[in-house]
């Protein structure tokens, strides 16, 4: 069964939007009404998800606010296989989260109608905070992910997410290791990167890297050497979190200030945002003003840990991500395990409507304390499969 | 901050509060008696309006009683303990010496496991060098300025030194390793290996309790009762919520056994009020994040494993019932989190322990039963076969131990003239 038309039509209208320009009060009516009927749908198609909405403290069809319509923990991606709406047969691709060592990552089925939406999501976005054109795309990663594949990871989801700006796409990291900082990269092709650097010079160009790759493979190996870019024109979009960094001492604006000063350019034009692929087709990219927002086809709840209730502005919680775009897999209303303060909920001085919000790192993993903490069984380590 | 309770930051602090600790023992015996005496008034000193909200301390507070020691001396040491010198045993004398200076390495988890590890050597004549885990110093700040005020002579106090240092500071843990005569540790896997990692002098007894979890089971006849069936759900909410899920004694399954005109639904509904009815009285004043996501998960989790599975939940995550039929115990989330199994034979699930179950909170309407079940249990690796609602109930042997003989040294006299 394919999506119902009137579920089709209803995120076509919110995507053809300008991404943050429906006041909250009417973007939550519409968001309510298609929330609830990819719920019922997703109720019809997966029986297992349907006993969870079932077990929900709530119905979710007499819900009247999104907040209490019932949500999944992204943990539950981490399952095998995937959870999904639609038959292995019709599944496009499946997306990886870049999960550190030892974790099992969450995997994402897509077919083509969420893969389609989730690019036109990611482009609507995008294109409110570097404007329309196209230009030269430097991908600060290597080659391989940007080929087509069936598997991606969240890398190379996000690299291929910007595609569709690109007149050109270099890539300048080279794969394969060479015992330099990340075994993943065999280093910075330097002679290509300036190469471009000096025919781009006063193009508008568009730059792509993972947090720490940017860091660890451009700035700092470029910097040392006392290299520059002279890439005044640029935007340097970045994502995939501080956790690394922050291990290294490295502060925002220590990176911000090694960026720009690569590039030759000034530090409103590198954005941070946050993503993640189990949020398929929105992405948070901080604002002049520092905040995040949430497009007409998305919205965010910020929870108190203690209450599961949306939290007051000024308030710190976990998030929780709400999107219309997904019908291949149930990922419409999602708990994250990341924390963020809720600036406002009115409209930003930079002109978006809606929640502001700013993010404030992962929840650390609960330990199960003391005597109940378990690793290993006494006796027969045979028995108790369930037990770890 | 009260003298009882010392932060420390170097190796010689701790060195030196055992030399002290160890003198003290050396020149001034105590006699039991006078440990009892001194416990019964700290007990009733306890019964403070503010220490009441402490996690435990009502249970403490009976613990303390000499109603409750007394049996567990005499037990552990025999009759003649109580007046304090040699008792017969055959043709020979025994009498019951201190190790000397306990260590103690309680728990972060449970408010009152300092002072609890504490008495356990105290009764048996021993000094106390106890390192305090940073949440914990508050509370026990305020427990000991009680002890204090009803030991006006200090003849207890001053058998205890308690020190507050970073868990991250090995050199400390260290160095009060290797100043005492015996070591009572508690806690989860990670924390308990690290302290056994420590250098004791050779002649130190250990005594470890921890890692462990805890079920309850229930047959048919039982939690089929609709007339006691609430109150055993009370019983069970009672034992979920003490130390909010997190002692090696709290119930994180509960087996139900399979019976004839019996619904798990009815039972669970039950459970839901006593547990709504339990948080209404002892509601969460703060959580961890990272545990609220790890219980919206297992909610999640739960409910697509499976199209059988049930579960009962508020929005909050206050509570959690799992149900579902399968003998094999989950992980367990805590979080006052509690999975009930229906089994078709509950000797069956029983046979599948391994050894970290360390108590079995039981409701079985049939002693014969129950009689196999115990017996099975203790097969299995089970310490503790108590009644539902009394899990926590801390008593000798725990784990599988004494709690007081382990820190004390029988000494065997044969008179040299006969």
């Amino acid at each position: 069964m394919s999506t119902p038309a009137e579920i089709e039509q209803g995120i076509e209208r919110l995507l053809q939007k300008a991404p943050y320009s429906v006041d909250s009060e009417q973007r939550h009516r519409a968001l309510l009404d298609l929330l609830k009927k990819e719920l019922a749908y997703a109720c019809e198609k997966n029986t297992r998800f349907r006993n969870f909405v079932e077990h929900w403290p709530a119905d979710f069809r007499d819900a009247e606010r999104i907040a209490d319509l019932p949500y999944l923990p992204v943990g539950v991606f981490k399952s095998n296989p995937p959870l999904a709406l639609v038959s292995a047969d019709h599944v496009a691709r499946t997306l990886t989260s870049s999960a550190t060592t030892g974790q099992t990552p969450s995997r994402i089925v897509l077919d083509t109608a969420t893969a389609r939406r989730m690019s036109k999501g990611v482009i609507t976005i995008v294109r409110d905070f570097v404007g329309p054109s196209r230009r030269p795309y430097l991908v600060v990663d290597t080659p391989e992910n940007l080929a087509a594949q069936t598997q991606l990871g969240a890398r190379g989801a996000a690299i291929q997410a910007l595609r569709s700006f690109a007149t050109e796409i270099v890539c300048c990291l080279g794969s394969g290791q060479r015992g330099n900082s990340d075994p993943n990269f065999s280093g910075l092709n330097e002679e290509k990167l300036l190469a471009c650097a000096a025919k781009w010079k006063d193009t508008e160009v568009l730059v792509y890297g993972f947090t720490y790759v940017i860091w660890t493979e451009l700035v700092q190996p470029l910097l040392r050497r006392g290299v520059t870019l002279n890439l005044p024109n640029v935007r340097v979009l970045h994502s995939g979190g501080w956790k690394r960094l922050e291990q290294q001492a490295v502060t925002r604006d220590v990176f911000i200030d090694g960026v720009a000063a690569l590039f030759g350019c000034g530090p409103d034009r590198i954005v941070d945002y946050y993503g993640m692929v189990e949020n398929v087709g929105v992405i948070y990219p901080d604002c002049d003003q520092g905040n995040k927002h949430v497009p007409n086809f998305a919205e965010v709840i910020v929870r108190d840990p203690l209450t599961l209730a949306p939290v007051r502005a000024g308030e710190r919680g976990l998030i929780q991500v709400c999107s219309v775009l997904p019908t291949s897999f149930p990922g419409f209303l999602l708990l994250t395990e990341d924390m963020a303060e809720v600036i406002g909920y009115g409209d930003c001085s930079c002109g978006r409507k809606g929640i502001s919000f700013r993010f404030s790192g992962r929840a650390p993993k609960a330990e199960v304390r003391g005597c109940g903490n378990l690793d290993s069984t006494r006796y027969q380590p045979t028995q108790w499969g369930g037990v770890v | 901050m009260s003298e009882l309770i010392q932060v420390v930051d170097s190796a010689q602090e701790i060195s030196g509060a055992a030399r002290r600790l160890r003198e003290i023992g050396r020149l001034k015996e105590i006699h039991p008696q006078v440990v009892l005496d001194i416990f019964e008034q700290w007990a009733a000193a306890l019964d403070d309006r503010e220490l009441r909200k402490v996690s435990g301390m009502t249970f403490l507070r009976l613990w303390l009683r000499r109603g409750n020691l007394e049996p567990l001396l005499l037990r552990e040491l025999g009759s003649g303990v109580l007046n304090g010198g040699w008792w017969e045993d055959g043709r020979a004398r025994l009498r019951a010496f201190p190790l000397g200076v306990v260590g103690h390495w309680p728990a972060g988890n449970v408010e009152i496991q300092p002072i609890l590890s504490m008495t356990c050597a105290l009764l048996g004549g021993n000094c106390c060098l106890v390192r305090v885990p940073s949440g914990l110093v508050c509370t026990m700040q305020r427990v000991m300025e009680k002890l204090e005020q009803v030991d006006s002579k200090g003849v207890m106090t001053e058998r205890i030194f308690m020190a507050s240092f970073d868990h991250s500071r090995t050199d400390l843990h260290e160095s009060m390793a290797q100043t005492v005569d015996g070591a009572i540790i508690w806690g989860g896997e990670e924390a308990v290996t690290q302290v056994r990692r420590l250098q004791f002098p050779h002649w130190a007894r250990i005594l470890v309790f921890g890692p462990r979890v805890s079920a309850g089971a229930m047959d048919a006849a039982t939690w089929g009762d609709r007339v006691e069936r609430a109150s055993w759900c009370r019983r069970i909410a009672r034992d979920v919520w003490q130390f909010d899920q997190q002692a090696c004694s709290s119930p994180q399954t509960l087996f139900l056994e399979r019976g004839e005109g019996c619904d798990p639904s009815e039972f669970v509904e039950d459970l839901r009020e006593a547990f709504d009815e339990e948080n209404r009285h002892h509601p969460r004043q703060q959580i961890e994040p990272g545990m609220t996501s790890a219980i919206s998960l297992v909610r999640a989790s739960w409910l697509l494993e499976s199209e059988k599975n049930r579960a009962l939940f508020p929005a909050s995550p206050d509570w959690t019932i799992l149900l579902g039929e399968n003998a094999d115990m989950p992980k367990p989330t805590q979080g006052r989190t509690l999975t009930v199994l229906v089994v078709d034979d509950l000797l069956k699930a029983i046979s599948k322990f391994d050894g970290t179950l360390q108590t079995l909170g039981l409701g079985v309407a049939d002693p014969e039963r129950e009689e196999a079940i115990a017996k099975l249990a203790g097969r299995s690796g089970v310490d503790r076969i108590v009644k539902l609602g009394r899990m926590h109930v801390f008593s000798s042997p725990w784990d599988g131990t004494e709690l007081i003989r382990p820190m004390v040294r029988l000494v065997r006299h044969v008179a040299s003239q006969t």
